[in-house]
């Protein structure tokens, strides 16, 4: 028996779940739930439905291209039973899993920090754009002209004490 | 991606009842179904068919990528100009989605990009002559 995925959002299917659709020149669609059934009767494109995992991968959502997605396969030629064999396979499957977990974590934050650096730079020139807002534009200028005044006063006042 | 109210620019009820219009007997073609007709043998094979009385237009004029029958020349070619058409053209320019691409992102295999084909409007002028 076997896990099918999903033909629109790429769901497993388990034995007894779901339901399968037989076009009229034999292929074989199968849907994890009435959701994706519907979906696809509407004629939708799961490459431009977002919740889907077509959507997350043609958009760069998720991670796509890595060795780590290159164990798991659909093999049509059967093996006969080897203990050793099925023990090893079951080891690697949790280590790969586990790497596999790692980096798609990894991918996905990396993602975001475009986000958080753009969202730096915005707030930086909002605050240039909106000064004024935070400090009048003549704020400060009577002290300014004020000290001008008193230097200049006080230069004129120089003057006159070298004159004499 | 929303689902737009409009059904439509007419006043036909047709289009209105869309549980009937979903029904699998009603099922148009699909665009990987229009993309495998596409190929030239089976192509030529639909553009020129035999004379049958049940269908529109004897099917004499089929439109190969809106999979429609016409009832002549004229409102083929008038079909040719409408928005209907040139959207059905804009979908098929992508490769058509299958169950291996389900699968790859599913997470068994890595990611590839969807090609570009380039479809245009089937030629008219042997009919014309």
């Amino acid at each position: 028996m076997r896990i099918e995925k999903c033909y629109f959002c790429s769901g497993p299917v388990y034995p007894g779940h779901g339901n399968m659709f037989v076009r009229n020149d034999c292929k074989v669609f199968r849907f994890c739930k009435s959701k994706c059934h519907k979906n696809f009767k509407k004629k939708r494109n799961p490459r431009k439905t977002r919740w889907t995992k077509a959507f997350r991968k043609a958009a760069g959502k998720e991670l796509t291209v890595d060795n780590a997605l290159e164990f798991e396969k659909r093999r049509n030629i059967p093996l006969k039973y080897q203990r050793e064999l099925w023990n090893k396979t079951v080891e690697a499957m949790k280590k790969v899993e586990v790497i596999k977990q790692k980096r798609q974590a990894r991918f996905i934050i990396n993602r975001l920090k475009k986000g958080k650096q753009l969202d730096k730079e915005e707030a930086i020139i909002s605050v240039k754009k909106n000064i004024h807002l935070i400090k009048a534009p003549h704020a400060g200028k009577a002290k300014q002209m004020e000290e001008k005044m008193v230097q200049k006063l006080q230069e004129d006042v120089d003057m006159v004490e070298e004159d004499i | 991606m929303g689902k737009s109210k409009q059904i439509g620019n007419h006043n036909s009820d047709k289009h209105k009842n869309i549980a009937r219009k979903w029904k699998t007997k009603r099922r148009t073609k699909d665009l990987d179904q229009i993309h495998s007709d596409m190929k030239p043998e089976t192509a030529t094979k639909l553009l020129h068919q035999e004379v049958d009385y049940d269908v529109t237009g004897c099917a004499q004029h089929y439109c190969l990528h809106c999979a429609r029958y016409f009832v002549d020349m004229r409102s083929l070619k008038e079909h040719f100009k409408t928005k209907i058409h040139k959207k059905q053209l804009r979908l098929l320019r992508e490769e058509p989605y299958t169950q291996a691409e389900a699968e790859r992102a599913a997470g068994m295999g890595s990611y590839v990009a969807p090609k570009k084909i380039d479809v245009k409007t089937q030629p008219t002028e042997e009919e014309m002559d």
